[in-house]
């Protein structure tokens, strides 16, 4: 019975792990492979480099501007989708009217793909007739034309607000199934006790949403490391690299210069640092479950 | 357990002979494959059109997948790195071919070209630039187009603009006109960085020359040249003087023609495609709106037309190779097809047999232009290999972006050309 039972596990496991050699890991190790080559996509007469490719990392001026969009993107990404989500969630959680159509509405870009996502935000921010700058003229400002997605100064964040405007009703979905696993009787004690409405979030049910809030952050970190479709779609990288990420960075430099050894490379500079986080994140999360089980 | 080996027996049954009759046709050499950007609308539909011409002619089936104008750049590397390329695929004639020729992913196609007797149907001047890589001819032209500065005729009418400029000092007192006239004189949409490539192109080959030009795209000449300097200076005169409309990096090349074509804006630099967009939103040809070449600068300097020359070429590893070459032939030595196809798209034919008539007026006039000029150039991103336009590219739109930063960013450039080329 054992050995039956053992050996229906490998027959329906063996499929998934069929795929996910073929799709995942099979892709992975030639990225490894491809990192120390100058291939470049059609020759395959490529030569090895040894350690050039990374070598040439560190003299990579756009690998250090995407390092640092890449490190705004992801402290931006702890922060937006988890205080908005947090926010709408205690806001909603409250018996307020019509909070089931509130929390349908908040939660649908999650549903909607990252190109649709992108696509509604490029009208948002168009300089002349989008719904911002409208505003803003409507507001008193009849000349403002901003171009949002065109300036470099402006181009990653705006983007960034799109994303998180996403992220969003996935937190605040997460952090109301958080909501319902307080006791109501502790804040009724609280309230009894005289605390104020702040102190009752700030002192209780914050520290109680500890495991919601790790199951966000992560989700938030690891949505905003594969944030590439809405940038593509958004702004490219554009205007002239500006708001780059990792991801974007080694898009162009192996899909638009060719360059799919050197890009190979930084995928695997991506890979390590998303490994470290993930690894931090584990050991984070180890410790959360030995406090809250 | 039975149950499964029926289903099985089932799918193997049904598997089998859809399998045996791929390989057939596969094995039969009746299927070409092929793949290319021809995916507007108008553009999508001339194509098959121009496929179901060679079908009905030849006892070849073509297994057609087309994808979009940007997404193919990506598309056909993935292909290519998967060692799955099509027999046959569209592309920019000049250094993207280059480099695929010397990545050895292309087939030569001499015997096909000499056999066919191309010499007498593609034109001399597209067939000397476009064809020829390494001594071999890896490309037939399926049609080239034209850039040249397209403009509003009821704008410059209202001006009271009734003489088109010829050289420099003319296309300034133009903008100078137009911008007194409140309406500004020149659209750009550079969201995509590559419509601004043409002021490069024709202000570097109207101040240096097609040669120097030339050695600036292959790697022989620095960024931070004083030539690079001059033309660039040109550009930021224009830019300073508030003859752009404001936000040209927030503008795709369509938005920048919708602005002529409404008026807001008098004339956009682009290539003869505009005229299909503009005649599909209702423009007349020669009555809502004509083109001027751009004008002259030093004399001296021999005249260049600048654009983009399309064509198809060959898989090196292609699985059926007369297929493929039959295929090529077809289309540009066919001038009906060729007729069909530059009408359609808004393009002009490679085939001297192709009659003139069948152009519109302004698209005739694009014709004479090209056949007059004493050099036809590649614009900057099919003249330079890949990684060295991206910079490039990148530089254009930088430039839009804060113009007074010139001498930073070209001294820049110069830095990342070099290593590029170093690549």
């Amino acid at each position: 019975m054992e050995s039956q039972n053992r050996l229906w596990r490998v027959l329906l496991l063996a499929l998934p792990i069929l795929v996910f050699s073929v799709l995942v890991i099979w892709p992975l190790l030639s990225s490894f492979y491809y990192s120390f080559t100058n291939w470049n996509g059609f020759n395959r007469d490529y030569e090895f480099l040894g350690l050039r490719n990374f070598a040439k990392i560190w003299t990579d001026r756009l690998f250090f501007d995407a390092i640092v969009n890449t490190t705004i993107w992801m402290a931006a990404a702890l922060v937006l989708p988890t205080l908005t989500g947090l926010f709408l969630a205690l806001l909603l959680d409250r018996q307020v009217r019509g909070a089931r159509i509130f929390k349908t509405v908040f939660y649908l870009p999650i549903c909607l793909s990252a190109i649709v996502v992108g696509q509604i935000w490029i009208w948002i921010y168009q300089p002349d007739w989008g719904l911002l700058n409208t505003f803003v003229k409507l507001a008193g400002n009849p000349d403002f034309n901003y171009a949002w997605l065109a300036r470099p100064d402006s181009a990653l964040f705006a983007v960034i607000v799109a994303w998180s405007w996403q992220q969003t009703g996935l937190s605040m979905v997460i952090y109301l199934a958080g909501l319902t696993s307080i006791p109501s009787e502790m804040l009724e004690v609280c309230e009894i006790e005289g605390a104020t409405a702040w102190q009752r979030i700030r002192r209780v049910v914050i520290p109680l949403l500890t495991p919601s809030t790790v199951v966000v952050v992560a989700l938030s970190m690891i949505n905003s490391l594969k944030g590439f479709d809405i940038l593509y779609i958004m702004t490219g990288g554009g205007p002239f690299n500006s708001s780059d990420t990792l991801a974007m960075h080694m898009y162009n430099e192996s899909f638009k210069k060719y360059l799919m050894g050197y890009g190979s490379a930084i995928s695997v500079v991506l890979f390590l640092i998303a490994l470290t986080i993930i690894g931090v994140y584990f050991r984070q999360l180890r410790k959360v479950d030995e406090i809250y089980g | 357990m039975t149950c499964i080996l029926r289903r099985g027996s089932l799918g193997t049954a049904i598997a089998a002979p859809l399998v045996t009759a791929a390989t057939l046709a596969f094995a039969d050499g009746h299927e070409v494959t092929i793949s290319h950007y021809f995916t507007g609308e108008l553009g999508l539909k001339a194509f098959q059109e121009q496929i179901d011409r060679f079908e009905a002619a030849t006892d070849y089936a073509l297994k057609d997948s087309p994808v979009g104008h940007e997404d193919f750049k990506t598309d056909i590397l993935v292909r290519a790195s998967g060692n799955s390329l099509p027999d046959v695929f569209s592309y920019w004639a000049g250094a993207r071919v280059q480099f695929i020729v010397d990545s050895n992913a292309l087939h030569p196609i001499d015997d096909m070209w000499d056999n066919a007797g191309l010499d007498s149907v593609v034109a001399k001047s597209v067939a000397d630039s476009a064809t020829m890589y390494n001594g071999s001819r890896y490309l037939v032209p399926f049609n080239y187009h034209y850039s040249g500065v397209f403009y509003n005729k009821a704008v410059f009418a209202d001006a009271g603009i009734d003489e088109l400029p010829t050289d420099w000092e003319g296309f300034v007192a133009l903008c100078e006109t137009l911008n007194a006239n409140g309406v500004t004189p020149i659209a750009l949409g550079s969201m995509n960085r590559w419509p601004a490539q043409f002021w490069f192109d024709y202000l570097l080959l109207r101040t240096a020359g097609p040669d120097y030009r030339a050695r600036l795209m292959a790697g022989d000449a620095s960024y931070d040249d004083p030539e690079v300097h001059a033309a660039m200076g040109m550009w930021k005169d224009l830019v300073d003087a508030g003859y752009f409309t404001e936000n040209a990096n927030a503008d795709s090349w369509t938005d920048a023609s919708d602005k002529v074509a409404r008026g807001d804006a008098a004339m956009t630099l682009m290539g003869t495609w505009i005229t299909g967009y503009w005649n599909g939103l209702g423009l007349v040809p020669g009555e809502d709106y004509d083109f001027f070449p751009f004008p002259s600068i030093s004399e001296g300097v021999a005249e260049a037309s600048v654009g983009p020359v399309d064509g198809l070429v060959m898989a090196a590893n292609a699985a059926n190779v007369d297929g493929a070459k039959a295929f090529l032939e077809f289309m540009v030595s066919n001038a009906d097809v060729q007729a069909a196809w530059s009408k359609a798209q808004g393009a002009l034919s490679a085939n001297v047999n192709v009659d003139p008539s069948n152009y519109n007026s302004v698209m005739l006039k694009a014709f004479e232009t090209v056949a007059a000029s004493e050099v036809f150039a590649f614009n900057y991103d099919l003249a330079t290999p890949p990684p060295v336009a991206e910079v490039g590219l990148s530089m254009f739109s930088r430039f839009m972006d804060d113009p007074s930063k010139l001498g930073e960013i070209l001294a820049q450039v110069a830095t990342d050309a070099k290593s590029a080329f170093e690549q």
